[in-house]
């Protein structure tokens, strides 16, 4: 575990560095996110500006939730950035580096790259965290926490949805549009959806396990919601390991000499 | 023109060739409007409105504006990453030296990707909303909400080559487009009808150029009339006009600058 660990700090620090080499196109990449996610906020604000409250939901609820799905996004975007292009890892055969060397192959995947917008999510994500008026050192320690949950769930999802691609092929279509659903349905409140889709939403499309409850757990703490999530994340993050290397199993290449640079 | 309109035959050809692409656009948007569908029938219900208007518009209303607004935003090509990809690895030099017009050739192939995004896209939408919602706004309208959406493809068209052409001079451009999109979320009315908005920024978005892209023509579908078509339509041609200069000036001066690395 601790050999992992610094396996994966050497990772990012690596990715870090590679990014800093473009300053510049580093710096555009966060502010821009951070300004992008703020555009796309105004939307609630004129919303509940217009509405009050819907279901329940008031801005605040809303800051909360935004918060917590961009900065449990960003975090899994910027710390295993192939995780939005495991399918491609795995169609085109460039699995073969990362057989090649002694270490944990999922782990090194996803970690090798890093995405620099997810930073400005992330960064974005704690400044919605602060408007919510939820400014306690209990409220934040649950709002991390919230994000662990968050990003280790959106990132097994979308592992177990690319792993896929061993059996089928190309299974790029169906990464995407579950990539759209699963940020899209956790970006809004729960209650909206009744019966069949919110059972939908805390399972096969755990939207809700993403934004919604982590965001309710962050509001007020409760023991159930808790095991709920500590469950749920270790059921996706089970399945997407148990997955992904079964589905290696079958994992064919063109045996292509491929240099990571 | 014959090599254009080949270009847009040949990029339309293309796209058909792969459905299961195109299936992959009608499940996007569908994913979209089922969320609408759901957020906009409980806010309704919740003010008390689900028979009546809020703001002018009635749940069918708001539902069917939303299906056009996202069939507009979703069938759109991501132009100024292509020209942004092409500079960054050099294979804009290869273009720039064919005898055709580098702006035209992007204009020929978006026109054919988004004609058969859009098809899908208003496929997919319209069966679901129609299906979850009611039948569509009259049809007398269609053939006007057509003539207005090309003309809003073209001013997409002349901010993305603008946004586009500014990665000959910054090479990195995804920050200009997000906030472009962005823009085009909220002063251009795909995630909120302007109607909805409060009078002062309702103002200013109908101003802007966005509100000719998204909001007009969608406006216009759930609600046809001649006087909201010729409204729409001179301001389309005025912002037309306007940023079609820009695209021409920025061009000339953009391949001064350009500097290419690689290809």
């Amino acid at each position: 575990m601790r050999r992992e660990l610094i396996f994966l700090l050497a990772l990012w620090k690596a990715n870090l560095i590679a990014a800093m080499e473009y300053r510049a196109s580093f710096l555009t990449q966060v502010i821009g996110m951070i300004l992008n996610d703020g555009f796309y906020f105004v939307f609630w604000i004129i919303f509940f500006d217009r509405f009050q409250q819907i279901q329940g939901w008031k801005l605040n609820d809303m800051f909360l939730l935004f918060g917590l799905v961009a900065a449990g996004f960003g975090i899994a975007v910027y710390f295993f950035g192939n995780t939005w292009q495991l399918v491609d890892v795995i169609i085109n055969g460039q699995l073969d580096y990362y057989l090649s060397l002694p270490r944990p192959v999922l782990l090194h995947v996803l970690a090798s790259r890093s995405i620099s917008s997810g930073l400005g999510d992330a960064i974005y994500g704690f400044m919605s965290f602060f408007l919510a008026q939820q400014l306690t050192l209990d409220a934040f320690g649950r709002f991390i926490l919230g994000i662990f949950f968050s990003a280790t769930i959106l990132i097994s999802f979308l592992v177990l949805v690319q792993c896929l691609a061993f059996w089928i092929g190309n299974a790029q279509l169906l990464t995407s549009n579950a990539l759209y659903a699963v940020i899209t349905f956790s970006s809004y409140p729960i209650t909206l959806f009744d019966g069949t889709a919110r059972f939908l939403l805390l399972t096969i499309l755990p939207a809700g396990l993403i934004g919604a409850i982590p965001a309710e757990l962050v509001r007020s703490f409760s023991w159930s919601r808790l095991l709920q999530l500590c469950g749920a994340t270790m059921i996706f993050l089970s399945l997407s390991v148990f997955l992904f290397y079964r589905g290696l199993r079958r994992y064919e290449s063109g045996s292509a000499i491929q240099t990571q640079v | 023109m014959n090599k254009y309109w080949a270009i847009f035959k040949t990029q339309l050809l293309n796209r058909l060739t792969y459905p299961a692409d195109l299936l992959g656009h009608g499940v996007t948007i569908v994913i979209y409007l089922w969320v609408f569908i759901f957020l906009w029938r409980t806010t309704y219900r919740v003010m008390g409105a689900s028979e009546g208007s809020i703001a002018g518009l009635t749940l069918n209303q708001t539902i069917w504006y939303l299906m056009l607004a996202e069939t507009l935003m979703l069938s759109k090509p991501r132009l100024s990453r292509l020209i942004s990809a092409a500079v960054k690895d050099g294979s804009v030099a290869y273009m720039l030296n064919k005898p055709y017009n580098f702006l035209l050739y992007h204009f020929s192939m978006g026109l054919g990707d988004s004609l058969t995004n859009m098809i899908f896209n208003l496929l997919a939408g319209g069966a679901l909303v129609w299906l979850m919602q009611s039948p569509p706004p009259p049809a007398w309208g269609w053939p006007l909400v057509l003539l207005t959406m090309i003309l809003a493809w073209m001013i997409d068209f002349c901010f993305a080559a603008i946004i586009g052409l500014a990665a000959f001079v910054a090479e990195e451009v995804n920050a200009f487009d997000w906030i472009y999109q962005k823009l085009l979320f909220i002063l251009g009315g795909m995630l909120i009808p302007l109607d909805f908005f409060p009078d002062w920024l309702r103002s200013i978005s109908k101003a802007s150029p966005f509100a000719y892209m998204i909001f007009g023509p969608a406006r216009l579908f759930v609600e046809p009339s001649l006087e909201r078509f010729v409204t729409l339509l001179i301001g389309q041609i005025i912002w037309l006009s306007g940023l079609g200069a820009i695209v021409t000036v920025s061009y000339r001066r953009g391949l001064r600058w350009l500097a290419i690395n690689g290809g």
